[in-house]
């Protein structure tokens, strides 16, 4: 590492200016020529102006990775994650503490997170990863011999491709995940930062500078800080000269803001925003323990992260009548509340949505709610969807005679679906799929997925990658 | 209902308005008769309000006798937007008036209200039976929806133009030829204006007032957004699919023809007494053909008046856009109306001439909270940063206290002006511009991309 400086702790108070570096391939450039103001408790960062030029490594230069066996990156991702889970990583601790200014969950959260979010740097894992995204994972370490049915020879390899990654804020897990699928793709990578999380990508790219600053990965990848939608920065960093793809989180205007950019030669890899929901059949009222038991998985999937996650649960589909789905609701109350105290968690409740949802408790001939809207856990029953978006622990069970009429809520930004009775959920995963949907998973497990399974409807690694062809004659006999 | 005891302070407080300068009042004097009015206000009002009694409950209050208490009794602005947009898409009327009622001060008749084919049948109906609602666009794409009574829209067409008078240092002498260039959404409340501001400035014989732009319907705004709603589900039938991308479709497109019908009229009227209203993007835009056309200042009347409503709407304009159109228009900086309001509010703040600062009425009672709009600040004598939040006496058909969404600086001393009352500077802001950044998150909802969704 070419340099470090010494990092200033951050201030606790609320207008403390906190230091976000950059990280430019091994080098740590910190400085306080612009400040720039994080999402939701107003904390106001402080970064250099960007350099662009070193956030660019030019397409003479073949990408630093390329010849590095993929067993060699993973043992350096995996002693990544040690690393970072390590009590005694400075590096780490500071930058949860760091984040805590700039995040909208409680500390012990943001940890848990990040601790978890390394689990995924282990050595199996990581492997079934790359089986799972390739045919044959080989090309990404050699050019691989084919030859077709007419004879005719070729060798093609997943080359190494430059990925510029417009990371999301919510979650550290997207940082650890975009650096190790940035390292196995052996890609050039620039990571934008967001604003609620300008710190994890670099802290994680420091611990790695820390293991080898010379390693060939850490010459592979830059993070930065600019204001997304910043055209003056965006239009000269975002051209095929210097990437090939953009790797987009996010919806709407942010991801609006980078079609701009896209176009022959710079395409974009878009993780969009996503709902999750759960579909509960009529079997969970068959007994009060079934009842009982599907209350408590459909929580489970609620209060994934807090219910800040994509894959937690948002609507609930209920099938029954509406003396047996209130049952079931009363239930899920207790259960959301059970869980919501024992995190600790009591961020305060969005005026607005606060206001929609008493509104709602003064219609009690359509709706009927469980719980006030104070942040400890609310339920609400309608026969359709609401129109404002569950947060904050905040669930909405929808009626239904029977799951058939869910299937109509089901769009491409349905992510995960949790569904009880497990035995019926082959007879709906077809219609899901058709509506846009991406997982179908037993309900209360919207959290886990199996290793190497595709994410948002597509092998992430595959598509990353620049597929590269070397034709090579054709052989007569 | 009331009696004239039991509304006396609210009745001294909104008296004022008829007084030659409403505004010259120390916050020492009326405060007392304030927190009593609010009381009265509160009294009259717990028992009719759903939404006021919820409140009430939650806060344990059974009467007011403080700032303090008041604050804790102040609606959002969102709690006039806080029906299920299915009642709206899927025009149930009856469900509609069941929540409008929540937040009524008189019983909504549902049954005779109910029938409608459409959102301005529904509001024509309402109107009938004397509750006046105004729709606003609403910046998230769902209008707020606000009731209104028969008495609050007298009280409006007195209010408005006698807050004019004052903000622009002119008497209403209907010696004015009008001139609106800006399209006005309907409202009640603004025909009410509209109304009033004829009445007490148009000359009668200077002919119809001059506008270029008819109101946009009732609803239009409201069936816009339903339309674009109903159309994320499934396709659109081939009729509407041409409109649907452009709920303004149906109207005259303004903004081609709005420079230069209106340049020449104002150039042909040079030397009368006009009174120009408009929003920014327009009037520079008719400021500069008029320019080219050779005419400026030197050719207009000295005692024009101009009233602009908005900020920029996110328009781009030249750093002196305002002093270009003033200077075209001959608009002498006092004769320059401002006026701090929201729809929430049945009375405005004008801008005195002198401090740059908006005066509030001694019937509007300021209650400044933290950003978070959830504790009142301690009132101080100097300028003070905080959200906007008013209790507005005059407001008959709905509770009067609100919450914005703006950030506001308010001062309890002294204006440069000679006014001693509560003002606010001029650099209001909305919250909600101060805090938007670039946040992306892998959770969101449908509506973050799949277009038709909202």
């Amino acid at each position: 590492m070419n340099t470090i400086t010494d990092l200033k702790t951050p201030e606790a108070s609320g207008e403390a200016v906190v230091s976000a570096p950059f990280f430019y391939r091994g080098k740590l450039v910190e400085g306080s020529d612009q400040t720039h103001r994080s999402r939701d408790l107003g904390v106001t960062f402080a970064t250099h102006a960007e350099g662009l030029d070193a956030a660019v490594q030019p397409r003479t230069e073949v990408p630093p990775l390329l010849n590095v066996p993929t067993t060699e990156i993973i043992d350096f991702l995996v002693e990544t994650g040690v690393r970072i889970r390590d009590p005694k990583n400075e590096i780490f601790q500071d930058c949860i503490d760091r984040m805590c200014g700039t995040h909208i969950l409680p500390r012990e959260v943001v940890a848990n997170q990040a601790y978890y979010a390394t689990m995924m740097l282990d050595r199996q894992r990581l492997q079934a990863e790359l089986d799972q995204n390739f045919p044959d994972p080989r090309a990404l370490d050699e050019w691989v011999p084919k030859q077709d049915f007419t004879g005719r020879k070729s060798f093609v390899r997943a080359f190494a491709p430059r990925l510029i990654h417009v990371l999301p804020g919510n979650s550290p897990g997207v940082a650890v995940k975009s650096i190790a699928h940035g390292a196995l793709v052996k890609g050039v990578n620039l990571f934008k930062m967001s604003s609620s999380d300008p710190f994890t990508t670099v802290a994680i790219l420091r611990t790695m500078a820390e293991i080898d600053a010379g390693h060939p990965i850490v010459k592979s990848m830059s993070a930065v800080y600019f204001r997304g939608g910043d055209a003056a920065t965006e239009s000269i960093l975002m051209r095929p000269q210097y990437f090939d793809k953009i790797v987009g989180w996010g919806g709407g205007d942010a991801i609006n803001n980078l079609i701009k950019y896209t176009g022959p030669g710079l395409q974009l890899v878009s993780f969009d925003p996503k709902t999750s929901i759960s579909m509960v059949g009529r079997e969970a009222h068959a007994s009060e323990e079934a009842q009982e038991l599907a209350a408590d998985l459909a929580s489970a999937d609620v209060m994934t992260l807090n219910q800040e996650a994509c894959v937690a649960s948002r609507f609930q589909f209920v099938e029954g009548t509406e003396e047996e789905v209130d049952r079931f609701c009363a239930k899920l109350h207790r259960r959301i509340a059970e869980r919501a105290a024992a995190s600790g968690d009591v961020r305060p409740y969005d005026m607005e949505l606060k206001e929609a949802i008493e509104t709602l408790s003064f219609l009690d001939d359509e709706f009927r709610v469980w719980g006030k809207p104070d942040g400890k856990g609310v339920v609400i029953r309608s026969e359709e969807p609401v129109d404002f978006h569950p947060i904050n622990k905040t669930a909405n069970v929808v009626r239904v005679d029977s799951l058939d009429d869910a299937v109509k809520w089901i769009n491409v930004a349905t992510q995960t679906v949790g569904f009880y009775p497990f035995d019926r959920m082959a007879d709906y995963r077809d219609r899901l799929a058709s509506g846009g949907a991406q997982r179908i998973v037993h309900l209360g497990e919207a959290g886990p997925s199996t290793i190497g399974n595709p994410h948002d409807a597509m092998y992430p690694l595959h598509r990353f990658v620049h597929w590269m062809a070397h034709e090579d004659g054709t052989i007569n006999d | 209902m009331a009696t004239v005891m039991e509304s006396s302070a609210v009745e001294e407080l909104t008296g004022r308005v008829h007084t030659a300068d409403p505004y010259d009042y120390t916050h020492e004097d009326v405060r007392d008769l304030q927190i009593k009015a609010i009381n009265e206000r509160f009294q009259q009002r717990k028992d009719q309000i759903k939404l006021l009694r919820h409140r009430a409950e939650e806060a344990g209050l059974e009467e007011v006798s403080s700032l303090e208490d008041a604050a804790q009794l102040l609606f959002p602005h969102t709690a006039y937007k806080s029906y299920p947009e299915s009642f709206l898409i899927d025009q149930r009327w009856d469900r509609m008036s069941k929540w409008l009622d929540t937040v009524s001060t008189y019983r909504v008749p549902v049954d005779k209200v109910k029938d409608a084919p459409d959102v301005d049948g529904w509001l024509a109906n309402l109107e009938r039976e004397g509750f006046f609602v105004s729709c606003s666009s609403g910046t998230t794409g769902k209008s707020a929806m606000l009731v209104a009574s028969a008495k609050d829209m007298e009280w409006v067409k007195v209010e408005a133009p006698s807050a004019y008078a004052w903000g622009s240092g002119t008497t209403l002498d209907s010696d004015r030829q009008m001139f609106g260039m800006a399209p006005v959404a309907y409202t009640p409340r603004n025909h009410a204006t509209g109304e009033a501001y004829v009445a007490k400035l148009q000359d009668p014989n200077a002919g119809r007032p001059a506008s270029r732009a008819p109101p946009t319907a009732r609803g239009a705004v409201t069936k816009g957004a339903v339309r674009r709603k109903k159309a994320g589900g499934a396709p659109a039938p081939p009729p509407e699919r041409g409109e649907r991308e452009n709920p303004g479709a149906g109207r005259p497109k303004f903004a081609d023809a709005a420079v230069g019908p209106p340049a020449a009229a104002l150039s042909g009227r040079r030397p009368r007494r006009l009174h120009i209203t408009g929003l920014w993007k327009g009037l520079y835009d008719v400021a500069k053909e008029v320019r080219d056309r050779g005419y400026s200042a030197k050719d207009f009347n000295p005692e024009n008046t101009i009233y602009v409503g908005g900020g920029l709407k996110r328009a781009k304009l030249p750093d002196d856009y305002r002093e270009f159109v003033y200077e075209t228009f001959n608009i002498q900086p006092e004769r320059n109306y401002q006026n701090y309001s929201m729809q929430e509010l049945h009375s405005g703040m004008p801008r005195c001439q002198k401090g740059n600062r908006y005066h509030l009425p001694p019937w509007v009672v300021p209650l400044v909270l933290n950003k978070e709009g959830d504790a009142l600040l301690p009132i101080r004598h100097e300028e003070y940063e905080g959200r906007a939040a008013f209790f507005d006496l005059s407001v008959d058909g709905r509770w009067g206290g609100v919450i914005s969404g703006d950030r506001v600086n308010i001062q309890f001393k002294p204006c440069a002006c000679g006014h001693k009352g509560p003002s606010i500077r001029d650099d209001i802001a909305r919250y909600a511009d101060l805090e938007g950044d670039d946040k992306i998150g892998c959770a969101g909802t449908v509506d973050a991309y799949v277009r038709g969704m909202s």
